[in-house]
C-alpha cells in the first residue's frame, strides 16, 4: 500500500486498543461463521435448485432443504453474536486504552505535552482516543473473519473445479488490490487538495463570525462574505474532482465480481461437458463468486477505517509521548524531607525552558519571598511570568537554584513542593459537577460548613446562597460561572489545601476592568497571612502589596504570540 | 427523525437535480441487475443443457454489458452524490451567510461565533454521508425494490409474493423494536456522552488535579467508570442489535424460502429451471437496498442534524424579513427628531432604552457629546456601557432619540472599536484598512503611530483571529483601524469601548493624548472606560445606571 509506515509509538497506542486474543477470537469466529453462512446459503440454494431440476426423488433433496434453512438462520444469528461479542471486547479494551493514555499523561502533565495546554488539541486528543476503540470493531475483526471465509470459499471451489477456483482467486486479488489502491490514492489526493481548502474555509468562517460586528461597522461584511464563498467555491470544485476517484472502489469491485462469475462459468463448462462435475456442482461454481464478492466488499471499507485509525494513533502517540520529555521534573529516588512551617523561597539566577523548546523562557531570575510577604510580579506578555509560576509548583524543571526553606526543590518530591506552594491557575479547570465536588477534592475531609466558610472568605457567600448552595452546578467547563468567580473558586481550593505560599497567576485576565480591582482586593484579603506572589500585567493597588518585581523579557517579547 | 427532509429541496435547489439524476441512475441500475440475473441464469442453464459458449454469445454479451452498466452506476452514485453534496453544501453556506447578514449581530448573539462557523463550515461536511451513501440507498429502496419484485413476480408469481410479503415485515419489526429501544437508546446516548465527558474532565483537569496531589487515584477511578459504562451499554446493545438481526433474518429467510419452494416445484415439474435460477439470483438483491438504508442511517442522522442547524438560521432570517416587511427597519426604531426643531451640533442621546426579554439593560440613558471634546461613558461593570454603544451602532434593539448634528445617527458616520479587537487573518495593513475605499500607506502609518504601534511592519501577516500579536498590541491595532476609518472618510464620530484596558499607564496616557488631538480637530470622541486615569482626562463624563453628570 502507498501509505507511510506506522511509527513504533503509534503501534504501541494501537496495541492499547487491541483486545486480548481470548476476547477477540469469539467475535472473529462469529463474524467468520456469519460470512460463511452467506456463501453457504447461496451455494446450497444453487445446488438445491439445480439438483431439483433433475427431478430426483424428493428424499435426495431433504438435506439441502435443511441446509438452506439452517444457513439462513445462522447467518443472522452469528451476525448478531459477532456484533455483541465484538462490542463487548472493544468496550472492555476502552477502559485499558483510556487508563493507558491517562497513565502516560500523568507523569508529563501538564507541561510535557502541548495537548493539555491548548483547548482544541485537548478535545482532539480525547476524540482520537475514543475513536480508537473502533479499531478492533472496524479493522481487526472484519479483516480476520473476511480473510478466513475467502480462503475457505476458494478452497471449497477448488475441490469442485481447480481452474474455476484459480479464476475466482485471481479476480479477488486483482479486484481487492485495485479497489484498495484507488481508494487510498483518492484519499491521499483529497487530503492534499481538499484538506487545506477546508482548513482555510474554516479559518475564514471563524474570522467572519468572530469579527462580525466589526465587519459590519466597517462596511466589510459583504467583502468578507465574498471571500468565504470564493473559498467555498474552490472547495466545491475540488470536492467534485475528488468524487470521481472515490466512486471507483465500488465500480472496481462490481467489475471484478462480474469477471469472476463469467470466468468461473466459462472455465468450468469444459469440466461439465467432460462429466468431471455434475450440473449441481457447476451451478455452485457459477453462483458462489457472487456471495464471495459480497463478503470481500468489506475489505476496502476495512482499509479505509484502518487508514483513519492509523492517523488517529499517530496523533495520539505524538500528543502523548511514552516517556517524559526533557524539562519535565522527575521525582527524586529518595526525596528530602519537607521543611516545616512557612518557608523562605529563594531563586538564584534561575532559568527555565518549556519542554520541547530550545530557548529559555526565563533567564537569570533572582527572587526571594519571605514568609507572609506579598510580592507583585509584573512584566509584559511573553516575559515568562507564567513560566515562573509553573517552575514554582514544579510543573517544569529549572537550572541553577530554587530553594524552599533552604532545601533545593529538585530534592523534594514534586507533590510535596505543591503542598507548600499552591497555584491559582490563569484558567482554572472547573469539573462539570456541583460546586461541592469542585472544592472538596482539595481537602477530602472538609465538611459542608468548612466549604461554605471558605466560599465566604473568597467573596462567593452571597453567590452560593443565590445559587442554592453547594449543590449548584458549574456547567461544562465552568459555563455557568464567570471568569472572576472561577478565580475565586480556584482560590477557595488553594485555601482548603492550605499551602503556606500562594502563587496567583493573572487572576484578573478574564475579568473586566471595574471588577478586576475588587477581585484582587478580595483575593489578597482572603489569603490571610500566607506568602503571596501575585502575577499580573496590569498591576495592583500599591497599598495591597509589599514589593514589586519586574520580569524582563529574555528577548524580543512583543513578537511572542498572546497564546504562549 | 424523518427519512427525508423536504426543506432540503426548498433551500438547496441543486438537491432536486441530485434527486432526479439519482432516480435515473437507480432505474438504469435496476435494469442492469435484472439483465445480470437473467443472463447468469440463462448461461448456467444453457451450459447444463449442453450448449456451447458460442451459441450462448448473446447471453455472454448481455452479462458483460450488465456488469459494466452496474459498475458504472455504482461509480456514478458516488460521483453525483459527493459532487452534489459539495454543491448543496455551498448553496446552504451561501444562504446561512446571507441569513446571518440580514439577522445582524443582535439576533445572532445567542449563538457563539464558533457555533456559527461550524454550522456554515465543518457541520455541513457531514452531508457527504447523507448524499453519497444514505440518499442513494433510500432512492434505490423506492425504485429498485418494487421493480425487482415485479421482475420476480413476472418470472415466478409465487416467489414474487414471498418477497412482497417479507418486505413490509421488515419496517414493521424495525418500528416495533425501535419503539422498544428508543428510550433505552436515549439513555445509552446519554451514558456515552457522560463517559466521553468523564475522560475529557480527567485529562483536561489534570493540571488542577496534580496541583492538589489528586492525580494518582484517577486511573483506578476512570477504569471503574468505564467498566460501569460497558455493563450498562451492553444491556442496551443486546436490544438495539435486534433491529439489525431482523433485517438480516428477513432477507436470508426469504432467499431460503424462495429457494426451497422453487426446488420443490422443480421436482414436481410445475416450474422451469431457468426462472427458478433467475429468482434465486434476484432474491438477495431485493433486500440489499433496505439493508443498506438501515446501515447508513446514522451517517444520515449526522448530516441531517447539521442541515437542521443551517435551516434554523435560514428560517429565522426569513421569519424576520416577513415580520419587518413594510419599511420597518432597525434604524427606524430609534425615532428621529422632527425636522422643525433646531439642529444643535454634536451627538445627543435622549431616553435611550435597550430591552432584551424582560430585562431592561439600558434605561432612559441621556448624553450630550460635543464636537471637539472627549466624552467618557462610565459605570459599574454590567451597567450597560457597551450596550449603549451597541444601540448607537444599531446592533441592539433600542428605543429613544439619537441625533448627530440634528440628523438620525447612521452606521456610515461612525468609526468604532469594540471591547474585543476582532482582528482577521491577513497582513496588518489589511486589518487597519478594513472596508476602506482607498489604501493610504502614510495614513496607515500615522494611525499606527497614534496608537503606539509605530514600529509594527505593515506587511506582517496575522493568523486567524489576529493571532500573532500580544493582547495589548491587538487592542491598539483595533483602535488604529477605527482611526483609519475616521480619518480616511473624515467621519464626525469616534466610539471606543475600553480602548486602554490592556495597556500600561504610559501607553494609556499617549493614547488619550492622541484622542484629544483628534477631538480638537472638531470631532466627537466617545470613550467607554472604567479607569479613573481615563475619566480624569475626559472633558465630560456620563454615567450609565445613574443619571449623574460629573
Amino acid at each position: 500500500m502507498s501509505e507511510p509506515r506506522l511509527s513504533q509509538a503509534a503501534r504501541a497506542v494501537l496495541g492499547l486498543a487491541r483486545p486480548p486474543l481470548h476476547r477477540l477470537l469469539p467475535a472473529i469466529a462469529a463474524g467468520a461463521l456469519s460470512a460463511a453462512s452467506t456463501v453457504a446459503l447461496l451455494a446450497c440454494s444453487a445446488w438445491l435448485i439445480t439438483r431439483a431440476s433433475e427431478q430426483p426423488p424428493i428424499l435426495f433433496l431433504s438435506l439441502a432443504v435443511v441446509g438452506v434453512r439452517a444457513f439462513a438462520l445462522s447467518r443472522a444469528v452469528f451476525r448478531y453474536l459477532e456484533r455483541l461479542l465484538g462490542h463487548d471486547a472493544a468496550f472492555r479494551e476502552l477502559a485499558e486504552l483510556r487508563t493507558g493514555i491517562l497513565s502516560r499523561l500523568i507523569p508529563i502533565a501538564p507541561d510535557g505535552t502541548r495537548a493539555l495546554r491548548r483547548g482544541e488539541l485537548l478535545s482532539r486528543l480525547v476524540h482520537d482516543v475514543d475513536d480508537l476503540q473502533e479499531h478492533p470493531l472496524r479493522v481487526i475483526q472484519p479483516l480476520a473473519s473476511t480473510l478466513v471465509v475467502l480462503t475457505a470459499a476458494v478452497t471449497g471451489i477448488a475441490m469442485l473445479d481447480a481452474s474455476a477456483a484459480g479464476v475466482l482467486l485471481a479476480c479477488l486479488i486483482v479486484g481487492v488490490v485495485l479497489a484498495v489502491t484507488t481508494q487510498s490514492l483518492a484519499a491521499a489526493r483529497a487530503e492534499r487538495t481538499i484538506g487545506p481548502l477546508r482548513g482555510a474555509l474554516a479559518d475564514a468562517l471563524l474570522d467572519h463570525f468572530g469579527a462580525f460586528e466589526t465587519l459590519r461597522a466597517f462596511d466589510a461584511e459583504g467583502a468578507s462574505r465574498e471571500r468565504v464563498l470564493a473559498l467555498g467555491n474552490a472547495l466545491q470544485r475540488a470536492s467534485a474532482r475528488a468524487a470521481a476517484g472515490a466512486g471507483l472502489t465500488a465500480a472496481v469491485m462490481a467489475l471484478a465480481s462480474g469477471a469472476a462469475v463469467l470466468g468461473s462459468v466459462l472455465v468450468a463448462a469444459p469440466s461439465l461437458f467432460a462429466g468431471d462435475i455434475g450440473a449441481p456442482a457447476f451451478a455452485v461454481v457459477a453462483m458462489v463468486p457472487l456471495a464471495v464478492f459480497e463478503v470481500a466488499g468489506a475489505v476496502p471499507l476495512v482499509m479505509q477505517a484502518r487508514r483513519i485509525a492509523h492517523a488517529g494513533a499517530e496523533r495520539v502517540a505524538g500528543a502523548v509521548p511514552a516517556e517524559a520529555p526533557a524539562g519535565v521534573p522527575v521525582a527524586p529516588a529518595r526525596p528530602a524531607s519537607v521543611p516545616a512551617g512557612a518557608p523562605h523561597i529563594a531563586l538564584r539566577s534561575l532559568s527555565a525552558r518549556w519542554p520541547g523548546s530550545d530557548r529559555p523562557a526565563i533567564k537569570d531570575v533572582d527572587l526571594t519571598l519571605a514568609p507572609g510577604e506579598r510580592v507583585l510580579l509584573q512584566g509584559p506578555s511573553g516575559s515568562g511570568k507564567t513560566t515562573l509560576a509553573h517552575v514554582l509548583v514544579r510543573f517544569i524543571d529549572y537550572q541553577s537554584s530554587y530553594r524552599i526553606g533552604g532545601i533545593e526543590a529538585r530534592e523534594l518530591h514534586p507533590d510535596s513542593v505543591r503542598r507548600i506552594v499552591g497555584l491559582c491557575e490563569q484558567t482554572p479547570w472547573l469539573f462539570d459537577i456541583d460546586l461541592r465536588q469542585n472544592l472538596v477534592f482539595a481537602k477530602p475531609e472538609a465538611d459542608d460548613e468548612e466549604l461554605l466558610a471558605v466560599l465566604e472568605r473568597v467573596g462567593l457567600g452571597d453567590w452560593v446562597r443565590a445559587r442554592g448552595g453547594l449543590d449548584a452546578p458549574v456547567g461544562e467547563r465552568g459555563a455557568l460561572v464567570s471568569g472572576g468567580q472561577a478565580q475565586r473558586i480556584a482560590l477557595a481550593r488553594a485555601l482548603l489545601a492550605d499551602a503556606p505560599v500562594l502563587v496567583l497567576d493573572e487572576p484578573t485576565a478574564n475579568v473586566d476592568g471595574a471588577r478586576a480591582e475588587t477581585l484582587l482586593r478580595d483575593l489578597l484579603a482572603a489569603s490571610g497571612d500566607r506568602t503571596v506572589l501575585l502575577i499580573s500585567h496590569t498591576g495592583a493597588p500599591t497599598e495591597l502589596i509589599d514589593r514589586i518585581i519586574d520580569l524582563e523579557p529574555t528577548r524580543e517579547t512583543d513578537d511572542t504570540p498572546a497564546s504562549a | 427523525m424523518r427519512p427525508f427532509d423536504p426543506r432540503l429541496l426548498r433551500f438547496a435547489r441543486s438537491a432536486r437535480l441530485l434527486l432526479a439524476s439519482g432516480m435515473l441512475i437507480g432505474i438504469v441500475q435496476t435494469a442492469a441487475i435484472v439483465g445480470f440475473a437473467w443472463a447468469l441464469a440463462g448461461l448456467v442453464t444453457g451450459f447444463i443443457e449442453g450448449r456451447h459458449a458460442f451459441e450462448l454469445r448473446g447471453l455472454i454479451a448481455l452479462f458483460a454489458a450488465s456488469v459494466v452498466v452496474r459498475a458504472l452506476a455504482a461509480w456514478l452514485w458516488e460521483l453525483t452524490g459527493l459532487a452534489g453534496a459539495a454543491r448543496v453544501r455551498q448553496e446552504l453556506r451561501k444562504q446561512v451567510l446571507a441569513a446571518a447578514a440580514s439577522l445582524g449581530p443582535d439576533r445572532l448573539r445567542d449563538r457563539s461565533s464558533t457555533e456559527l462557523a461550524t454550522v456554515a463550515g465543518a457541520g455541513l461536511d457531514s452531508l457527504d454521508g447523507y448524499f453519497a451513501r444514505y440518499l442513494p440507498q433510500l432512492l434505490l429502496t423506492g425504485i429498485a425494490t418494487p421493480l425487482l419484485v415485479v421482475a420476480m413476480w413476472s418470472a415466478d408469481p409465487l416467489s414474487g409474493v414471498i418477497v412482497a410479503l417479507a418486505l413490509p415485515l421488515i419496517p414493521v419489526f424495525m418500528v416495533l423494536i425501535g419503539l422498544a429501544t428508543s428510550a433505552v437508546q436515549r439513555r445509552q446516548w446519554e451514558a456515552l456522552q457522560e463517559l466521553a465527558r468523564a475522560f475529557l474532565e480527567v485529562v483536561g483537569g489534570l493540571a488542577t488535579l496534580i496541583l492538589h496531589g489528586r492525580q494518582h487515584r484517577q486511573v483506578t477511578r476512570l477504569r471503574a467508570v468505564t467498566h460501569d459504562y460497558r455493563r450498562r451499554t451492553m444491556r442496551v446493545l443486546r436490544v438495539t442489535f435486534l433491529s439489525g438481526f431482523v433485517l438480516e433474518l428477513a432477507g436470508s429467510l426469504s432467499v431460503a424460502l424462495v429457494a426451497v419452494t422453487a426446488g420443490l416445484r422443480l421436482v414436481d415439474g410445475t416450474m422451469d429451471f431457468l426462472p427458478a435460477l433467475f429468482v434465486l439470483v434476484l432474491a438477495p438483491e431485493v433486500f440489499l437496498p433496505v439493508r443498506n438504508v438501515g446501515a447508513q442511517f446514522h451517517a444520515s442522522a449526522d448530516g441531517m442534524a447539521a442541515a437542521e442547524s443551517a435551516f434554523a438560521i435560514i428560517e429565522e432570517a426569513a421569519d424576520h424579513r416577513a415580520q419587518s416587511e413594510p419599511g420597518d427597519t432597525d434604524a427606524a426604531r430609534v425615532d428621529s427628531l422632527s425636522a422643525a426643531a433646531p439642529a444643535p451640533p454634536g451627538l445627543h442621546v435622549r431616553g435611550l432604552t435597550v430591552q432584551r426579554g424582560d430585562q431592561r439593560i439600558v434605561d432612559a440613558f441621556d448624553m450630550d457629546a460635543a464636537r471637539g471634546q472627549v466624552s467618557a461613558i462610565a459605570g459599574e461593570s454590567g451597567a450597560g456601557k457597551s450596550t449603549v454603544l451597541d444601540a448607537l451602532l444599531g446592533f441592539a434593539p433600542a428605543s429613544g432619540l439619537v441625533l448627530l448634528d440634528g440628523a438620525p445617527l447612521t452606521l456610515d458616520r461612525i468609526a468604532w472599536a469594540g471591547q474585543r479587537p476582532q482582528l482577521v487573518a491577513g497582513p496588518i495593513i489589511d486589518n487597519v484598512t478594513l472596508g476602506a475605499r482607498r489604501i493610504d500607506t502614510l495614513l496607515v502609518q500615522r494611525c499606527l503611530a497614534l496608537t503606539g504601534l509605530a514600529g509594527l511592519p505593515l506587511e506582517r501577516t496575522l493568523g486567524p483571529g489576529g493571532s500573532g500579536l500580544s493582547g495589548g498590541q491587538a487592542q491598539r491595532l483595533a483602535v488604529a483601524r477605527a482611526l483609519y476609518r475616521l480619518l480616511e472618510r473624515d467621519l464626525p464620530l469616534l466610539l471606543l469601548d475600553e480602548p486602554s484596558s490592556a495597556l500600561d499607564e504610559a501607553a494609556e496616557t499617549a493614547l488619550i493624548s492622541s484622542l484629544r488631538e483628534l477631538a480638537a480637530e472638531g470631532r466627537i470622541v466617545v470613550v467607554v472606560a472604567h479607569r479613573e486615569s481615563v475619566l480624569r482626562r475626559a472633558d465630560a463624563v456620563v454615567r450609565v445606571g445613574a443619571l449623574e453628570h460629573v
